[in-house]
């Protein structure tokens, strides 16, 4: 009977301990690793109340030299003429630096390498720029302009090779030559000009590459470490599954010093289980990417800080002009009216995102709300008329056939799609039916622009300028909308009409002014006739979110140091965290 | 060397030499019996292999697309697939594949840094051998002992309850369990830590030989490197080796009743042996002999359980490989992993019926 008592209690005490996993956390009076005394002063363990239901996360650093930064991305290049995530893009310009860079949580530029913004030629073509004195590699060695003009080249030399290409895109079309005539200045001798050249300039492919590790000839994605550059941090140890270990640059001299001795990135399959390291304390940051339910669940967490920003993931329907019945300008004005973005937000994402009346998000150049402004959907009744105007009706409704990928994009994929069948059909004058395709066999079918009359995208800028979030879905690029036709030696291909041959226009106006100003204003008009034509159709934005405790602590003397000092260019400056 | 070598070396020296033992000292039955199952695992392979290849294919998507996904032009996909070789005729393809398995030529990955996927599954393996060794352990101890003291209290409270826990323990969910033993002793008491293989700030500090964690904090003689990994070990080895001990449980409670009912056993009763003697140090001795044939099924299992636990866990083995891989569409991965993972759990059957034969004497060659 012993036994069997002793059973009978273990299986209790078990099941207790497990219905009580279930619940809330407890407060840090229960929990046996109390704060250090020195730890910040938000909670204290003797304050807290004892009953509260909401869970507390660990309220006092563990390693006080070291930051932990969790992520669920891995890396997938290290090689700045080859990176083209936006994780590796992070790595790349914490460890290094270029001529150009964003001031902390902005997408503002500034020197950073180059003495000052450069010079340009009147024809727009050539850039110039100056390097600054005493710039030097995390090993000691010394950077000229010619050994930096030399790593560049790589970009057009051996970049089109590497598998992930990152120069197809941001080097090749735009850049001719990179030449050093001098140890001090360097030059960038344009295709065409470009407005937004600063902006491409500032990003991670452009950012110094150390010659002994990045040959001339072979990209190198798997560096071995140490992996040294000109920026704040150089790569001490990686091992690609579980963490990668950064430490200061000994010989760094720009503004960005380093707060902490050492920063382990640690990389996370589950974001679940970074959700749960954050709030016991094993990772003092979790960056990218927590779902809309865990961040939900973590801004319940006392002694935990989630910081929102308004980042550049975009989701967006396709609407191939080419195809019935899609080819009907009213049908598309009708579409932009019916949908109601708040209701997807809401809906689906429990206001975890926001809805986007432009393809171009607040905070960008000439950032307008023109989809509002035209159609201030929802409009049923303004739907109903443009519907009628072709002849559709309640007993002739216009048949739609939806497309979306429901893996690809996540679950809630599937759910805002019926969403918006719902408003569409609300109109009474509109039968949707909502079709599933496999992500690879779906996005070659509707980019390609012949099977699909409609489905969704998503969109993530390769660099921070408006023109990337308008180009590419205007000009012949193999997004599927089809309002320019493709056209051998042409950028940007034949306008399906006046109206796309008037946007065309604005935009290449846009992208070679290098007024700002003028730009900003070149853009407005634009993203009115985007939306007057409905190229496509902007639904909501998904902010990015970073969660830290509050001994983590950003920069006050840089932008948004709420959100750690990361901007609306979803770059992390690691050396501006500070802990404890 | 690289780490998977030191463990082929490792396990595959003292595997030969025991084979080449019970082959030179064996009966000419025996023997038999070792040739035939050889010869019957060979084309298993061949055929796992060839269902990896063809349902890879059947299964709609194409791996070069969803690597680039929509910003991938005509040229780079088609270069992609010349790389790979799938712009040959299937039949060429099948060739390769199964040449490229032989010589454990897996090609490179489709997408994490394209790096060598043999490299990737060698950093891997010793991870998830690290995991699912002390887990079987703890499912073997917990299933043999708890099925030897059920089947001694047969028909009372003990077995009632070791046979409630058998079935509601291997019902669970793994992911399930996990989450709930993260939640209790990770986040609300604080014993264990999360996820990982090793404290972040501890591990920077490990040199990695063989990559079993646990090994090479001993072999370079770093202790709190070593506590640390045993710290990690605790919850994932707890959550796999727990749902694997249920079945063990009632094996071996069946097996230990119906050995106690065996008439060498009345006889050793009637000469008054002890009852606990008699239940374990004889009965549980011969019923151990079909427990060792599920040891050989329950690989599989293992494995599956890994994949789960590992996901949970954070645990970079094998499992938490697979998973990523098949969410990045890396098919070229996917398919070296599953064959992979086919020929462990074909070898380790091949391996438990040896010794079964072994073991029990009355099998059949």
């Amino acid at each position: 009977m012993k036994r069997k008592t002793f059973v009978v209690v273990t299986v209790s005490i078990l099941m207790v301990l497990l219905l009580s996993a279930c619940g809330p956390t407890a407060t840090p009076t229960a929990a046996p690793t109390s704060a250090p005394t020195s730890a910040p002063a938000t909670k204290a363990p003797t304050s807290a109340p004892t009953n509260t239901a909401a869970p507390t996360a660990t309220s006092g650093p563990s390693n006080p030299d070291t930051v932990i930064i969790g992520t669920t991305d891995k890396i997938a290049s290290l090689d700045s003429a080859d990176a083209y995530a936006t994780h590796d893009w992070e790595i790349l310009k914490n460890i290094s630096d270029g001529l150009l860079t964003w001031k902390p949580g902005t997408t503002d530029l500034e020197a950073d390498l180059a003495t000052d913004m450069g010079t340009v030629s009147k024809d727009g073509l050539t850039y110039t720029f100056t390097l600054k004195d005493g710039i030097k590699f995390g090993d000691g060695t010394p950077l000229t302009a010619t050994v930096y003009a030399a790593q560049l080249n790589r970009l057009l030399t051996i970049g089109p090779t590497c598998p992930n290409d990152v120069a197809d895109t941001l080097a090749v079309p735009y850049v001719k030559s990179i030449t050093a005539p001098d140890d001090k200045t360097i030059v960038f001798q344009l295709t065409t000009p470009i407005g937004f050249f600063p902006q491409i300039l500032a990003g991670a492919p452009y950012v110094v590459s150390d010659p002994k590790t990045f040959k001339a000839d072979a990209c190198n994605l798997n560096p071995t470490a140490p992996v040294y550059g000109v920026g704040a941090w150089y790569i001490d140890s990686y091992d690609p599954d579980t963490q990668m270990l950064l430490k200061p640059n000994p010989y760094y001299t720009g503004p960005l010093k380093p707060q902490a001795k050492q920063v382990i990135v640690k990389f996370y399959s589950d974001p679940n289980t970074m959700a749960l390291a954050v709030q016991s304390g094993e990772i003092d940051v979790a960056w990218r990417i927590l779902s809309p339910e865990q961040l939900t669940q973590l801004k319940g967490v006392s002694n935990l800080t989630v910081g929102s920003i308004n980042g550049g993931a975009i989701r967006y329907l396709i609407l191939n002009h080419t195809m019935k019945p899609y080819s009907d300008p009213n049908v598309l004005k009708a579409i932009a009216s019916a949908v109601d973005r708040n209701e997807i937000v809401d809906t689906v994402y429990g206001g975890q995102a926001t809805p986007l009346y432009s393809m171009v998000p607040p905070g960008f150049l000439g950032a307008t709300e023109a989809f509002d402004t035209m159609y201030g959907a929802p409009n049923l009744d303004a739907a109903k008329k443009f519907l009628e105007a072709s002849g559709y009706s309640a007993a002739n409704p216009v048949k739609l056939e939806m497309w979306y990928p429901p893996e690809h994009y996540g679950a809630s994929t599937a759910a805002w799609m019926q969403v918006i069948k719902k408003q569409l059909e609300a109109t009474g004058e509109m039968q949707v039916t909502l079709k599933a395709q496999e992500w690879s066999t779906y996005v070659s079918a509707l980019t390609q622009g012949k099977a699909y009359g409609a489905g969704v995208l998503g969109w993530f800028f390769d660099y921070p300028d408006s023109s990337n979030y308008l180009d590419p879905f205007v000009f012949n690029r193999g997004e599927g909308t089809n309002v320019t036709a493709p056209q051998k030696g042409s950028l940007t291909g034949i306008p399906l009409n006046n109206k796309a041959k008037q946007l065309v226009d604005l935009l290449n106006k846009a992208d070679i002014e290098t007024d700002q100003v003028k730009r900003a204003d070149l853009y407005k008009q634009a993203q009115d006739i985007y939306s007057d034509l409905v190229v496509t159709l902007p639904l909501f934005y998904l902010a990015e979110h970073v969660v830290y405790p509050s001994y983590i602590k950003g920069s006050s003397s840089y932008a948004t140091p709420e959100t750690l000092n990361i901007g609306p260019n979803i770059l992390f400056y690691y050396s501006l965290i500070k802990k404890g | 060397m690289s780490p998977i070598a030191i463990l082929a070396l490792l396990i595959g020296i003292p595997s030969l030499l025991l084979l080449t033992y019970v082959f030179v000292r064996g009966s000419t039955g025996l023997r038999r019996y070792i040739l035939t199952r050889i010869g019957l695992t060979l084309p298993m392979i061949f055929i796992l292999a060839t269902m990896v290849f063809v349902i890879l294919r059947i299964l709609p998507g194409d791996p070069v697309t969803s690597a680039l996904g929509p910003k991938g032009t005509p040229e780079q996909i088609a270069h992609i697939r010349t790389t790979l070789g799938l712009d040959k005729p299937m039949i060429v393809q099948y060739g390769t594949f199964l040449w490229d398995m032989v010589t454990l030529h897996f090609g490179n990955s489709l997408v994490g840094g394209h790096r060598p996927i043999l490299d990737e599954m060698s950093e891997r393996f010793p991870a998830t051998l690290e995991l699912i060794v002390p887990a079987s352990i703890l499912a073997l101890l917990i299933g043999v002992y708890g099925g030897a003291l059920a089947a001694a209290n047969r028909k009372r409270g003990i077995d009632f309850s070791l046979r409630i826990y058998s079935v509601v323990i291997y019902s669970l969910p793994v992911f399930w369990l996990g989450l709930m033993l993260q939640l209790l002793f990770g986040l609300r008491l604080m014993w264990f830590p999360i996820s990982g293989r090793i404290d972040a700030v501890i591990g920077t500090g490990l040199k990695t030989v063989t990559n079993i964690y646990s090994l090479d904090a001993l072999l370079s003689g770093n202790w709190p490197a070593f506590l640390s990994v045993l710290r990690h070990l605790v919850l994932p080895t707890v959550t796999l080796g727990l749902i694997l001990s249920g079945v063990f449980v009632r094996m071996t409670r069946v097996n230990v009743i119906e050995t106690l009912h065996s008439d060498y056993i009345v006889a050793a009763r009637a000469r008054g042996i002890r009852e606990r003697v008699l239940i374990y140090g004889h009965a549980l001795k011969n019923a151990m002999i079909p427990v060792i044939t599920l040891i050989g099924l329950q690989v599989a299992i293992l494995l599956a359980g890994a994949v789960l636990t590992e996901t949970v866990f954070s645990w970079p083995g094998m499992g938490s490989y697979l998973v990523e891989r098949i969410s990045a569409r890396d098919y070229t991965a996917v398919q070296s992993v599953i064959t992979v993972f086919a020929m462990l759990v074909t070898l380790i059957s091949l391996g438990v019926d040896v010794i079964y034969s072994l073991v029990d004497p009355r099998v059949r060659y």
